[in-house]
């Protein structure tokens, strides 16, 4: 049953019924107390109104059939009363409901939020973020709905009290009905219940259907947002595509709502059917109950309220509920099956590679001295190894520039510095500890990484700096250091509100920033982390995307700002700037294949002399300067 | 939705829309949907309408019945209660087909007539300004996915109307029993402005609290991506990124909730007040059921009146609601029609383009500054790019590159000067004849998420499925070796959210360069930044692929190639290279010309010259 789940997720609960309401119910326990009970007895006092009211009207109808027709409102003061207390009730309780219910419901969101994005943070390693089913699962387990079909894990647990409450209204409205006779409950009861069931059966089915036409609107989506997108405007006015696209679009869309609408004619025709039935129900009840109080062999009281139980009796079944039944268990489902994929650490045995790593093992400060041990790697559920018995060398403060066509696991290489992917072989080792031995906070403290797709937090330019060494307090000193050294300075000067302005235009008073001010950002990011203790600074193709002026002043920045105990490697294709390194180290095959300075390289008359001649000679020619992926060398 | 609600200060202010324009909008989209979808409308239509006799249909016949119960008119009761039961009925059925029909009617017109003009207006304007301006954009975008919001608002208002008329109706049947109950009437208004005040307060917060909103899910997105994550585990950033997350969340609960709060005290204020003023017109009924003036029944009636208002008032209000919040975007829809409306009204070329070129494109003192801002985009450009040339234009970020190429495709005109196709103002050239003469691989060009085929064959669309023409674009993009490595081939769909590929960024940028190759006589043919993530010999292959090409073209039509680069070393077998700096023409030349002249040009070529002197 369990693997079937896995497979085939949240199409259908392999739980019953009852189990699944229950599971629905269990995120009430992040809820404060104090709320939950009051919530649950506005609730159940809501659902009671009705029967209370069918008895207030009885009591007034029957009093009035008895009048005497002195006084001025002869019996009827106390039960007029009694009807002006309940509508006031009613309005209280719907208006006070609302706002506790939101809250409710926020509450449980918050919560659930809160621990699914923890644990997605606590997991050390990042194989399984990497997976395209787990961010499938981040996404229907996030408690933020995309779509009409997507419900939070607060949407189950607020139907299920109303499911509760609704429950103990019925059971008081059917004990009004049956004062007047106990087969109007089940000829009321059945038929309409009967009704919701297959009500919430096909409505699972529209969900259903619906989600699975869904590529349409996403194939029908890709040319929506061609014909709107600032990326793509000159493509399609060049190209002439506006008219083309708009044929496409509106293929896809029909192609998934047609047989929607089709199915909403079909589904009203039923609900007339279904109208009729209730009908039928209602009078089967009403015409004798009203016809035995005319004739005298019921009072008036019980025939009045009669008529108005049977009719609260239908209006209390909720239809709605299926919906969020349905929407919400997904969810419970989906964020399941994520404990599962993303253990928490503090649960160790759960540990992929089933180690216990030696907690509160610090490493000292000052320069560091990085080994791969006979390093290997395989990415989980591939068969290719893509570091094969590495062997390379970090030496304290030196600057190591490795290179490699792509695909030769540079990349990779990183995420293993980084404890980012635990070896699948051989060991590193950091002044002779070995990492698997280290907790990940203490290594990744010394350890700072520039990665090419780096992150843009929609939060301060401070933030946006500190926040490359997050662990260690705020140092202010070290900031504007940083800040300083990476050439950010001019930047933040133009800052409406200098350090404290959001990097976002979204953003109250923030701003966009442009590449390559953003580049500058990540530079004095990494260069804080550096003030603060990191004495290993990895950079990942750190100016790809920069023209060539601001490449050699970001490397003449770094350059000077680091301090001679940090060493920092560096990958790159352009040659032109990898050949200031100490020592550059060429990455073939999963191994390193050759080793040593510009000039001793270039003797050696390898595969970097020979790179670096086709790049000098494509640059004589006249063309572009770096070597990158593909084909050249292994043809 | 509302979560969404964006430069609220922005759009909101420039989105307030006189109430008269948007009735008229309504009134145009009903006759829209009338004419369009008759049955859908009618029915749609008729099932809110008759929300109205329905519910007042229980007040009436309740009465009946109950009046036959006390008198013991035995026929009278079961008339009554029969009528009781089919009203009952009636109401559920309405209510549960009215809002599905609704959605389908606002489907139906949303997603074809409206959300298809909106793509239309943004897609085929010449310029490209409303996709380039920052505050133009802000409504391009929040306007493109609202189509089905401002259907359902038209909807919305009639609901409401028919929920006010309900109110009213419910209203004068009590005026029936004893015309005192009328001044209920009046007083009736007063939950409906404590419910309306309420619903603006939350409005309010929700708009007050949205960039918290945001910023909670920006956050929560970058700790559960698996890219975001590696930054923030190497950084340590885990625990701030929950924590900072959870307060944002916390703000937007706190804020949101105090408003539902005060609303919440607001309305159950409205209704006490009601509810008191409805309490003594009962005791008045009462007195006069006593008095022998009125019937048990016209108790009954008053009471379910009472129950039904409630529940007009809070439908109106809800509906009300989200009518509001369409106001929003019904402010940027309505500056789309007109602004696309100017813009048509502007576009004036008419003059077929010329079968080739003789003479080339002359730039002549040639000015541009974009919209909103200061800064001087080209400054007093003269050049004349000959027929037949390979162009390279170079400079570094924000020196014009990219805007000489936009005025080329006729994306921008110039401000100042003009730009003559052999002799003929480019302005006078008729927009689409002149484009169907070009081609290009732009530095921000479209990633379609289609078949791979179509991508390409997107550049020559009356050959679109002409696999000889598409294999010969990609073979002209190098970029056979990527389709053999893709599972189907030509037919691979891109896209993992599709079920298909995901491509490199250097991939992309072949299908590109294919997609330019597509059209067989361009007069110009642009390539922007064309190779900047390829690999070497990729890159290689292709220059000089295009270089031949150029040529070709250039004995066939007489064809401008223009090679926009930020290298300076990547042009210099150009026929003519153009310097720019901040706007301005500051060389040009050829490649030797340049070297010799030591300016600018030669000055950044040295840079990287040096990096590869010989060792």
């Amino acid at each position: 049953m369990n693997r079937l789940n896995s497979a085939q997720p949240s199409q259908r609960s392999p739980h019953s019924p009852l189990t699944r309401r229950i599971a629905l119910l269990r995120p009430l326990r992040t809820v404060p107390r104090p709320l939950l009970a009051g919530i649950s007895l506005l609730l159940l006092a809501q659902a009671l109104l009705p029967a209370a009211t069918a008895v207030a009207m009885g009591q007034l109808v029957g009093r009035a059939e008895r009048l005497t027709g002195d006084g001025v409102l002869g019996g009827l003061l106390w039960p007029l009363a009694a009807f002006t207390v309940l509508l006031l009730a009613a309005h209280l309780l719907e208006s006070f409901i609302e706002p506790l219910e939101w809250l409710l419901k926020a509450r449980i969101v918050g919560a659930h939020r809160a621990a699914l994005l923890r644990r997605a943070v606590s997991v050390p390693t990042i194989g399984a973020l990497e997976q395209p089913r787990t961010q499938q699962l981040v996404q229907a387990a996030s408690a933020d709905p995309e779509n009409w079909t997507e419900r939070t894990p607060a949407d189950g647990a607020a139907a299920q009290l109303r499911f509760i409450s609704a429950a103990c209204g019925f059971v008081a409205s059917s004990a009004v009905l049956a004062a007047f006779a106990w087969w109007a409950v089940p000829v009321i009861l059945l038929p309409v219940v009967a009704l919701r069931i297959r009500f919430v059966g096909r409505f699972t089915e529209l969900i259903r259907q619906w989600l699975t036409r869904a590529d349409r609107a996403q194939q029908g989506g890709v040319w929506a947002e061609a014909m709107t997108s600032p990326s793509t405007g000159k493509d399609v006015r060049t190209f002439g595509l506006a008219e083309w696209m708009l044929v496409e679009q509106r293929r896809h869309l029909l192609g998934m709502f047609e047989p929607l609408w089709r199915r909403t004619v079909h589904a009203s025709w039923e609900n007339i059917g279904h109208g009729m039935v209730v009908l039928g129900c209602l009078l089967a009840v009403f015409v004798p109950a009203a016809a035995s109080g005319a004739d005298g062999t019921q009072s008036a009281a019980v025939a009045t309220a009669v008529l108005s139980a049977g009719w609260s009796l239908v209006s209390l079944v909720d239809y709605a509920d299926g919906r969020d039944v349905a929407g919400a268990s997904a969810a419970i489902e989906a964020t399941e099956e994520l404990e599962k994929l993303l253990p928490v650490p503090d649960d160790a045995a759960a540990l992929p590679a089933g180690r216990v790593p030696r907690q509160g093992t610090k490493m000292p400060d000052g320069p560091l001295h990085v080994r791969f041990e006979g390093v290997s790697f395989r990415y989980p559920g591939t068969e290719r190894t893509v570091l094969d018995g590495l062997d390379l060398e970090i030496r304290p403060g030196e600057l190591l520039a490795v290179v490699g066509l792509n695909g030769a696991g540079k990349s990779t290489l990183i995420k293993l510095l980084s404890g980012l992917y635990e070896p699948t072989g051989g060991r590193l080792t950091a002044n002779g500890t070995d990492l698997a031995d280290l907790t990940p906070d203490a290594w990744r403290r010394r350890i700072s990484v520039v990665f090419q797709d780096f992150v843009r937090y929609e939060l301060s330019a401070a933030d946006n700096v500190t926040l490359g060494q997050a662990a260690v307090p705020r140092e202010e000193t070290a900031l504007e250091a940083a800040a300083r050294d990476a050439g950010l300075t001019a930047v933040l000067e133009r800052l409406p509100h200098g350090w404290d302005t959001p990097l976002a235009r979204s953003r109250t008073d923030g701003v966009d920033l442009s590449g390559g001010q953003w580049q500058q950002v990540v530079l004095a990011r990494a260069l804080y982390a550096v003030h603060t203790g990191s004495r290993l600074l990895v950079l990942d193709e750190p100016t790809a995307h920069l023209d060539v002026r601001t490449e050699f002043d970001v490397f003449d920045r770094l350059a000077r700002a680091r301090g001679d105990d940090t060493s920092v490697v560096l990958i790159s294709h352009r040659l032109s700037t990898v050949r200031q390194a100490d020592r550059i180290v060429l990455l073939d095959g999963g191994r390193i294949t050759e080793s040593g300075t510009h000039d001793e390289l270039i003797a050696r008359q390898g595969a970097y002399a020979e790179m670096f001649a086709i790049q000098a000679e494509r640059f004589r020619r006249g063309h572009e300067d770096r070597i990158e992926e593909g084909e050249y060398g292994i043809a | 939705m509302r979560s969404t609600a964006l430069n609220q200060d922005e759009t909101g202010k420039k989105g307030a829309v006189p109430v008269r324009r948007t009735l008229a909008l309504w009134g145009e989209l009903f006759a829209l949907s009338w004419r369009r979808i008759p049955a859908a409308t009618a029915a749609t239509l008729s099932v809110l309408l008759l929300g109205v006799p329905a519910t007042t249909g229980i007040a009436l016949s309740l009465r009946t019945a109950v009046d036959g119960i006390t008198t013991g008119d035995h026929d009278a009761a079961v008339l009554g209660t029969v009528c009781a039961a089919c009203a009952y009925a009636a109401t559920r059925t309405l209510n549960h087909i009215g809002r599905s029909l609704m959605i389908m009617s606002t489907e139906k017109i949303g997603l074809t007539d409206i959300h298809e003009g909106i793509h239309r207006d943004i897609a085929t304007l010449e310029g490209l300004e409303h996709l380039e301006r920052t505050d133009y954009l802000d409504r391009v975008t929040t306007v493109r996915t609202s189509a089905w919001a401002i259907v359902a608002s038209m909807w919305s208002a009639i609901a409401i109307f028919t929920d006010v008329l309900q109110l009213v109706v419910l209203l004068l049947l009590l005026g029936t029993v004893s015309p005192w109950l009328l001044l209920l009437l009046p007083a009736a208004a007063l939950p409906l402005w404590a419910n309306a005040r309420g619903q603006r307060l939350v409005n309010a917060a929700e708009t007050d609290t949205a960039e918290y909103h945001r910023v909670q899910r920006h956050l929560f997105k970058l700790g559960t991506r698996a890219a975001t994550g590696k930054e923030i585990r190497v950084a340590g950033a885990g625990e701030e990124i929950v924590r900072r997350q959870s307060a944002a969340f916390g703000v937007v609960v706190d804020g949101r909730y105090r408003a539902r709060m005060r609303a919440a005290w607001l309305r159950a204020a409205g209704w006490t007040v009601f509810t008191l003023g409805f309490g003594g017109g009962l005791a008045l009924v009462g007195h006069r059921t006593a008095q022998g003036l009125g019937t048990p029944g016209d108790l009954v009636l008053t009471i379910t009146v009472a129950a039904a208002l409630r529940q007009s008032v809070q439908q109106a209000v809800t509906r009300a609601a989200g009518a509001i919040d369409a106001m929003r975007l019904i402010g940027p829809y309505l500056w789309l029609r007109s602004y696309a409306a100017d813009q048509r009204a502007r576009t004036t070329g008419t003059a077929p383009s010329p079968d080739a070129l003789r003479e080339g494109i002359t730039f002549t003192n040639v000015s541009y500054v974009y919209p909103g801002t200061e800064r001087r985009a080209l400054d007093g450009i003269s050049v004349t790019l000959p027929a037949g040339a390979v162009i390279a234009v170079v400079g570094e970020f924000g020196s014009g590159k990219t805007t000489l190429v936009k005025l080329l495709s006729k994306f921008y005109r110039p401000d100042e000067g003009r730009i003559t196709v052999d002799g003929t103002d480019l302005t006078e050239l008729d927009t689409d004849a002149w484009r169907a003469r070009t081609s290009a691989a732009y530095q921000d060009f479209g990633r379609f998420h289609t078949v791979f085929a179509q991508t390409v064959g997107l550049g020559d669309l009356p050959h679109i499925d002409d696999r000889e023409r598409i294999a010969e674009a990609v073979l002209a993009a190098d970029a056979e070796s990527l389709v053999a490595r893709l599972p189907d081939g030509l037919d691979t769909q891109l896209g993992r959210e599709l079920g298909g590929v995901d491509l490199s960024e250097g991939q992309w940028q072949k299908t590109a360069l294919a997609r330019a190759s597509m059209r067989r006589e361009p007069l110009l043919f642009v390539l922007d930044e064309p190779t900047a993530s390829l690999d070497a010999p990729s890159e290689q292959a292709i220059f000089q692929r295009y270089m031949d090409r150029a040529r070709t073209l250039a004995t066939r039509t007489g064809a401008v190639t223009v090679i926009v680069s930020h290298r300076f070393s990547t042009v210099s077998g150009a026929d003519l290279i153009l310097v720019l700096d901040k706007g301005r023409l500051t060389e040009h030349g050829t490649h030797e010309e340049l070297l010799a002249l030591g300016g600018r040009y030669a000055d950044l070529y040295g840079i990287q010259a040096t990096a590869y002197a010989a060792s």
